[in-house]
């Protein structure tokens, strides 16, 4: 029985070009990592502390313990989704690199919401929390929609629109959150979330809440999207090439709009997610502290699981333990934040030079391909 | 094709081969390397038994740094420096975790939690309250302490304060003496200032603390040079931010420009900003040193901008830390049976002071080891720091000094109808309203 298991898994490996591909990648992570994982032991060993002990107390209390657990998957939840953001404009042909602002955007949404409900009591409950959600989102859409618009219409290039849109939220929430939005017993913060309109803890005495299941819940939704749905594949196929697309008849401008707000909607539900469901602020700290920099770790996770929805949960659950393990390492083994960053910056370096290849591979056959047609074209002419 | 999938296959294999060996091997060389603390393997074995933490009582001080972490050279390397005095002399190890972000307040704090390895867990930093509050519910035999955060009603967990109300009396009195020593002298000053960050009450006992030690050391000043002098005018700015330094360099210009001759800083990382436009504007005059002058705050800072610096206001977070450890280890061993409450650091505990040459000195040497100074700079600024200290005669720096002796013993001590006692009544519950009518009181603005 378990042979034949074996072999038709080993006949689908072969057959399938994707199940290929999949392990393929997988074995270069794998690699990578190990790389990544010498080089930053050496640093450690040469640093004067030892590697043994620092990785031990890393990924012991990430992964092998069960409150470093929902800690490492309660970092990885915002990554995951501003991953999904950079990765749906990949595949559509895009360098989106907006997650950041969109995030604070959904930020702000839920800070919105918190402050709806000053005013209107029926908020307090689970209605809030939608309510909440929702307008993370459509925030965070509303931003992208901004960048999208620009592109399709002006040709304004989305990485310089979407920098300055990053600038854009950030003061416009720093503004709203230390003027209007602010606590009033401690304007440091803004307004929390009351707590009925909380995103529920998966498990008391932790910092897992539900938003980690919204995050699987829309990762395995783009997944479906871009390999099952006729929009996905439209997106896909314009990303791969805008000309052939509108050849088949489809709008590559629609599919640009389709992954700038989408990408929106994730990172808006990320921000949301962070102000409603973490512990034990529920609100927007001061310069946007507990929010700074979780757009751009996304691009870190995308680039690791090399723009695959799938692929990507494994990258941000490893993004989250290098994260939530950083403190056991610095307490147990006596590292210090900053070489324990050093460290970590090194291993996810190495894991994501495999998707930067592919990447420029890629970018290097599409482009002999069609010096090669037209080279043929010409061929053909001379030949008529 | 094929080929290249067998390499692959075998690549991974090999590859996690390599890494289950090498965490396996590292396993076990923790634990030699923990004996002296505690290896993991006996930390999960005594959570099965909670009294034998208590009985190993060789354990360790955890110190949780707040946003900014070691080498800020002042409120986070002063818990360093008291954790690090206690771990020497009570033999107690010392780990430390630093706060990226909001986010890892809960984290960092539970994990040293459930490691059971630690006597006493100190948050250093007010913004931890909510965190620690939490944390201390959910792991009742853990020891906690928190610097400037205010929970008092848990068993374990001790909340550490400042009187800052005076040291701020000190640096006021201070400020108005040498201000009109060089009124005196033919400086065209008029004024005294205060640039603060954002406007919460615990700010307010720094305000009421500085305006009355202003008008004490006016009171000191005609006593002793036996005439009258016109009263001082008296500023003060909110800026509304601890982290921006061009707002308080704006609110210093502001300031200066109406006379000011000393503005205390009273804003965090935005003070930066003060001790820059106060060097400005004396540089822009050709002077090496001040008046006009800034004082700092919470670490000595006489550094920072030497000659332009007057003194610090010093918040001795070294000695809150150094009091939450020993009293930890007095209540695990029985010496005291109540380890949790409210412990106010002012004068008398040494908790606060306006800094002296000698405290200049430690903070060079702290400096010199951060790598931010050579030797030759330190001996440079200690040169350039003395100096300026000298050109105000002695007894105006004798007279700021005492204030802190008779700020202890006899709080009756009254300047325009404000008893120091009501100074110090106030600074138990600092509201809007209690401030708005100490600064009529003492006619700010």
């Amino acid at each position: 029985m378990t042979v034949t298991a074996g072999n038709s898994l080993l006949e689908r490996l072969r057959r399938d070009p994707r199940m290929h591909e999949a392990v393929l990648r997988f074995g270069e992570s794998i690699i990578a990592l190990v790389i990544g994982l010498t080089i930053g032991a050496v640093i450690l060993w040469v640093s004067g502390y030892s590697p043994g002990e620092a990785y031990y107390y890393l990924f012991q209390s990430s992964l092998l313990d069960t409150y470093g657990l929902t800690s490492t998957l309660s970092f990885a939840t915002p990554v995951l989704l501003t991953g999904l953001t950079f990765a749906i404009g990949a595949r559509a042909g895009l360098f989106n690199i907006g997650a950041e602002g969109q995030l604070y955007m959904g930020a702000l949404g839920a800070t919105l919401l918190a402050w709806l409900a000053m005013h209107v009591p029926l908020l307090d409950s689970p209605l809030g929390t939608l309510v909440g959600l929702l307008l993370g989102a459509a925030l965070g859409a509303g931003l992208a929609l901004i960048a999208a618009m620009l592109r399709v219409y002006r040709g304004v290039h989305e990485v310089v629109s979407t920098i300055m849109l990053n600038w854009i939220a950030y003061w416009l929430v720093y503004y709203l959150q230390s003027q209007k939005l602010y606590w009033p017993k401690d304007p440091t913060k803004s307004i929390p979330v009351p707590p009925g309109a909380r995103l529920p803890l998966l498990l008391p005495g932790t910092e897992l809440s539900a938003s980690f299941l919204i995050a699987i819940g829309f990762t395995v939704f783009t997944y479906y999207l871009l390999w099952h749905m006729v929009h996905g594949y439209e997106l896909r196929a314009s990303g791969l090439s805008p000309r052939a697309a509108r050849y088949a008849g489809i709008d590559p401008n629609r599919s640009i709009m389709l992954a700038f707000v989408l990408g929106g909607v994730a990172a808006g539900l990320a921000g949301a997610g962070e102000v409603m469901g973490r512990p034990p602020h529920y609100a927007i700290t001061s310069g946007l502290s507990n929010l700074v920099n979780m757009g751009f770790d996304g691009i870190t996770v995308a680039l690791i699981g090399a723009n695959h929805p799938l692929g990507m949960i494994p990258a941000a659950i490893f993004i989250g333990a290098l994260n939530a393990g950083s403190r056991a390492m610095q307490a147990f083994a006596g590292v210090p934040l900053e070489m324990v960053r050093i460290v970590e910056g090194v291993i996810i370096i190495a894991l994501a030079v495999p998707g930067i290849l592919h990447m420029i591979e890629e970018y290097l056959r599409r482009k002999r391909e069609l010096r090669e047609i037209a080279a043929k074209e010409a061929e053909a002419s001379q030949a008529g | 094709m094929e080929q290249r999938t067998l390499i692959l296959i075998g690549a991974v294999i090999i590859a996690v081969i390599a890494i289950a060996a090498f965490v396996a091997r590292s396993g076990p060389a923790t634990t030699t390397t923990q004996t002296a603390t505690q290896s993991p393997a006996t930390g999960t074995a005594t959570t099965a038994s909670p009294t034998t933490t208590t009985a190993a009582a060789k354990g360790a001080i955890c110190v949780v740094y707040d946003i900014g972490g070691r080498g800020d050279l002042s409120f986070n390397d002063m818990a360093y420096l008291g954790a690090e005095r206690a771990s020497k002399e009570f033999g107690l190890s010392l780990k430390e975790v630093q706060s990226k972000s909001e986010q890892d307040y809960l984290p960092n704090l539970r994990t040293l939690a459930r490691s059971k390895k630690c006597t006493v867990i100190i948050a250093v930093g007010f913004l931890m309250t909510d965190a620690v509050k939490k944390v201390a519910d959910e792991f009742p035999d853990q020891l906690f302490a928190i610097i400037d955060g205010y929970i008092p009603d848990k068993p374990n967990v001790l909340s550490i304060l400042f009187k800052e109300h005076e040291g701020s009396a000190l640096a006021g009195a201070l400020a108005a003496m040498a201000t009109h020593y060089f009124i005196d002298k033919g400086m065209d000053f008029k004024a005294d200032g205060v640039v603060l960050g954002m406007e919460i009450p615990p700010l307010y006992k720094f305000e009421a603390g500085y305006y009355w030690g202003i008008r004490y050391g006016e009171k000191i000043y005609e006593e002793h040079e036996g005439k009258k002098v016109q009263p001082l005018k008296i500023l003060y700015t909110y800026t509304g931010s601890f982290n921006d330094p061009a707002k308080g360099k704006q609110a210093t210009e502001a300031q200066l420009a109406q006379g000011a001759a000393v503005i205390f800083n009273v804003a965090g990382a935005t003070g930066l900003g003060i001790f820059e436009a106060v060097a400005e504007y004396g540089h822009r005059q050709g002077k090496t040193m001040g008046p006009p002058f800034a004082i700092g705050v919470d670490s000595d800072q006489d550094w920072i901008k030497p000659g332009f610096i007057l003194a610090s206001m010093m918040k001795r977070v070294d000695v809150g830390t150094y009091t939450a450890v020993r009293k930890a280890l007095e209540y695990k061993s029985g010496e005291i049976k109540k380890y949790g409450g409210v412990l106010v650091l002012g004068l008398k505990e040494g908790g606060v002071g306006l800094s002296k040459l000698e405290d200049l000195k430690t903070f060079l040497k702290l400096a010199e080891e951060a790598g931010k100074i050579t030797p030759e700079e330190a001996q440079k600024i200690y040169e350039q720091v003395k100096k300026m200290r000298e050109q105000i005669p002695q007894w105006i720096w004798q007279e700021a000094y005492a204030l802190a002796d008779k700020l202890v013993n006899n709080p009756d001590v009254s300047v325009y109808g404000v008893k120091w006692s009501q100074i110090e009544e106030f600074a138990k519950n600092p509201n809007p309203d209690g401030i708005k009518k100490i600064r009529e009181q003492l006619k700010v603005g």
